[in-house]
């Protein structure tokens, strides 16, 4: 096989591993809540610049600094649920979305403020792999590594767990539960934390390998919910097949056709495919 | 209320008919017995979104160090002090249009100064030739915002993308053979740029100049300045093994590619940037630390950068005052050309327009403005980026652009940015190709 091939198949993968994780939590939050966090990615940026300031600035080990954001993450991901989502959890799909298209607004705007619109990064050069003339991002290896183990342990903790059981409960059937004297309201906020955490996690690597600016989400905001309508909104294994096969077919695409073409190519399949399963690849 | 009776109706007819017969004259003295009145002027930049850190807040601060030299003087003639009434186009052409509106609109003024994006910039050149209303572009460089449009109200006195893809290769067609032992017809030249205006007018540029010159492009290909990813491109730049790369793009796009590249283990002879993100030399260095070291850029003159002697004293005093009070207002020590652009041709607009336009025209509405710009005659080494100013008029190729502006080569030596093409400028021999050190040295 051609040896630059190989290399873009590689990205390709690797690059689905930063799709899965920042699409793990968004589809965790729709599936049970039911409501899509348009501000998701504002979330992953808010956590971003917490990295950055604690390692830059306050000299943190990187570790640490990364273990500080997951929790901000998620305490932001809390106050979005408890303050902006919580009142409209009744209210129709529009009013929800628009309410958080006004937190994604408002976090890019608060950024801009605070910290201006510079460009920042953490100045950390990771060393670079190669293996037989191919080389391999080692941040983004690190993200493909976490991304598959936070989606095993996402699983096992649905699965497995007492909690987790009711989280899929509430996700089947939100009225019966209540019904049944399940605390809905409890459930909602665990699986926000877990959403948002999830988040701040992404947040953490991504910080590796991008620039933090007020705007990056929008680098990765549009492109995490059409994996996340792809896969089947609300399912997270379809969400994570989902990754895969956009960002195979942006880098494959991008080495036989103009890189432009593959993204072309990737939103055209994204849209012969909802034509055909509306509901996405794994929904129901 | 007064009776209307045949004598005042009468009387109120005939001066009116004397107020319009005088009506220009009228104007004028109108004008001059506003002795202090302020003279109120639209700035448009990109304040907020990611054309921010590509350059555009650097420029807006050079716009308003020369409006406040200016009212420190005294303003125009002395008397006219400046009062810039701002707008933020928020890296968005459909909120520039809004801001636009609202500038000449609401706040009803006959000028728009500033513009940093392109994408911009094309939109609201023909906005304002419609409105008849002046834009006076001082960064956006597309080629396309002029050319073959005879627009009337729109100027530039600042570079083109076409410049820049002149000064690109004709470093290479200077330097290549001598410096990197290839000839021209066999050195291989990847042209990679954003999918903009600005990116696709530049990269165009490249294309066509290196095509007069017989320089082969080995990859030609756009990407969108918002992706999240260009490891397709550098894979497809490994395998073209280009020698060198002439790159356009904004920020954050740039530090991906170089991220990407360096990861992906890509190796060249020399990168030549074209401005913007690769203007920005402190941003990159953040980032890249010395990596960036002796990759060359293309961009108008960084007025601070100019051998001393280069310019007449009273211009080089101007440029060290421009200087100190960037480092001051922004915090940084790195002064990048945008600030040099957003001085220099705000500076032009305020120096030899506004004076003109006043004393020769009659006032500062849009068509004395205009009258007086089309009279600008500034010679080479008449500004503080060393070029002259002398517009296209209306009728010809690209009406409203500067025929005397132009762009040179820097590079990264270290902490200075030498200036190492034209000959007339250089400040420092250009070190070609990457010094082995480098980790993108092939």
């Amino acid at each position: 096989m051609d040896i630059y091939l190989l290399e873009a198949i590689i990205n390709g993968l690797l690059l689905g591993g930063v799709l899965a994780l920042l699409s793990l939590g968004l589809n965790l939050i729709f599936g049970v809540i039911d409501v899509v966090w348009i501000c998701y990615a504002e979330v992953v940026m808010a956590a971003m610049y917490a990295v950055f300031w604690l390692y830059t600035f306050y000299g943190w080990p990187l570790l640490l600094a990364c273990a500080a954001a997951i929790v901000f993450a998620t305490v932001l991901g809390l106050l979005v649920h408890i303050v902006v989502i919580e009142p409209i959890l009744g209210s129709a799909p529009i009013n929800q979305l628009l309410a958080t298209g006004g937190v994604l607004f408002f976090l890019q705007s608060l950024a801009t403020l605070l910290f201006g619109t510079d460009f920042r990064n953490l100045g950390i050069r990771l060393p670079v792999l190669e293996l037989g003339g191919i080389f391999i991002s080692f941040s983004r290896l690190i993200a493909f590594g976490i991304a598959l183990v936070g989606a095993v342990g996402l699983f096992l903790f649905l699965s497995r767990t007492y909690l987790g059981t009711a989280v899929r409960a509430i996700a089947q059937d939100r009225e019966v539960m209540g019904l049944m004297g399940v605390n809905e309201r409890r459930i909602y906020v665990l699986t926000s934390a877990i959403g948002s955490g999830l988040a701040g996690l992404a947040a953490c690597l991504l910080v590796l390998q991008y620039d933090v600016h007020p705007f990056i989400g929008l680098t990765f905001g549009p492109i995490t919910f059409m994996v996340c309508v792809l896969g089947g909104l609300g399912n997270m294994i379809g969400g994570f097949i989902a990754a895969f096969i956009i960002s195979q077919i942006i880098a494959v695409g991008g080495y036989y056709f103009p890189i432009e073409a593959a993204e072309v190519l990737a939103f055209v399949f994204f849209i012969v495919l909802i034509l055909i399963r509306p509901q996405g690849i794994l929904g129901k | 209320m007064g009776k209307t009776t045949r004598r005042s109706v009468l009387k109120y007819s005939a001066a009116t008919a004397a107020l319009a017969a005088a009506g220009p004259l009228a104007g004028t003295r109108a004008w001059a017995q506003a002795a202090s009145s302020p003279i109120r002027i639209g700035v448009l930049y990109d304040l907020t979104g990611p054309f921010t850190g590509a350059g555009s807040v650097p420029g807006s601060i050079g716009t308003q160090i020369a409006i406040d030299l200016i009212n420190e003087r005294g303003g125009i003639l002395g008397k006219h002090k400046i009062e810039p009434i701002k707008g933020d186009a928020q890296s968005k052409a459909d909120v520039a249009l809004n801001e636009a509106e609202r500038l000449m609109s609401q706040e009803k003024l006959d000028v728009i100064l500033g513009i940093y994006a392109s994408p911009e910039a094309i939109p609201l050149s023909e906005k304002m030739e419609q409105a008849k209303k002046i834009l006076w572009i001082t960064i956006a460089v597309a080629t396309k915002v002029l050319k073959g449009k005879n627009l009337h109200y729109t100027f530039r006195p600042g570079v083109t993308a076409d410049l820049y893809g002149a000064a690109a290769i004709g470093f290479l067609k200077d330097h290549a053979k001598a410096q990197l032992k290839i000839d021209l017809k066999k050195l291989k030249c990847a042209i990679i740029h954003e999918d903009g205006p600005y990116g696709s007018d530049t990269g165009a540029a490249d294309a066509l100049h290196a095509k007069e010159v017989g320089i082969p492009i080995v990859l030609d290909e756009a990407y969108s300045a918002t992706t999240s990813d260009l490891s397709s491109l550098v894979t497809k730049l490994k395998r073209a093994n280009a020698d060198v790369i002439l790159h356009t793009g904004y920020n954050p796009d740039i530090t991906l590619f170089l991220r990407q590249a360096r990861e992906a283990g890509l190796k060249f002879k020399m990168l030549i940037g074209h401005g913007a993100g690769y203007g920005q030399r402190d941003k990159l260095k953040q980032a890249f630390g010395t990596d960036l070291d002796y990759f060359l850029n293309v961009d108008p003159v960084a007025a601070q950068n100019l051998k001393p002697g280069t310019l007449k004293p009273e211009l080089e005093q101007l440029v060290k005052v421009m200087v100190e009070r960037y480092k001051k207002v922004s915090g940084n020590e790195s002064v990048p050309p945008h600030v040099s652009m957003g001085f220099n041709q705000t500076w032009v607009f305020l120096q030899n327009v506004l004076p003109k336009a006043i004393t020769k025209y009659g006032g500062t509405d849009a068509e004395a403005i205009r009258k007086a710009a089309l009279d600008v005659d500034i010679p080479e080494g008449g500004t503080i980026q060393g070029y002259g100013v002398k517009f296209e008029p209306p009728g010809s190729e690209q009406a409203g652009q500067n025929l005397r502006a132009a762009a040179c080569v820097t590079q990264a030596h270290g902490d200075v940015e030498a200036i190492v093409w034209p000959d007339k400028l250089k400040t420092a021999n250009a070190v070609m190709p990457l010094p082995k050190s480098n980790p993108y040295a092939a």
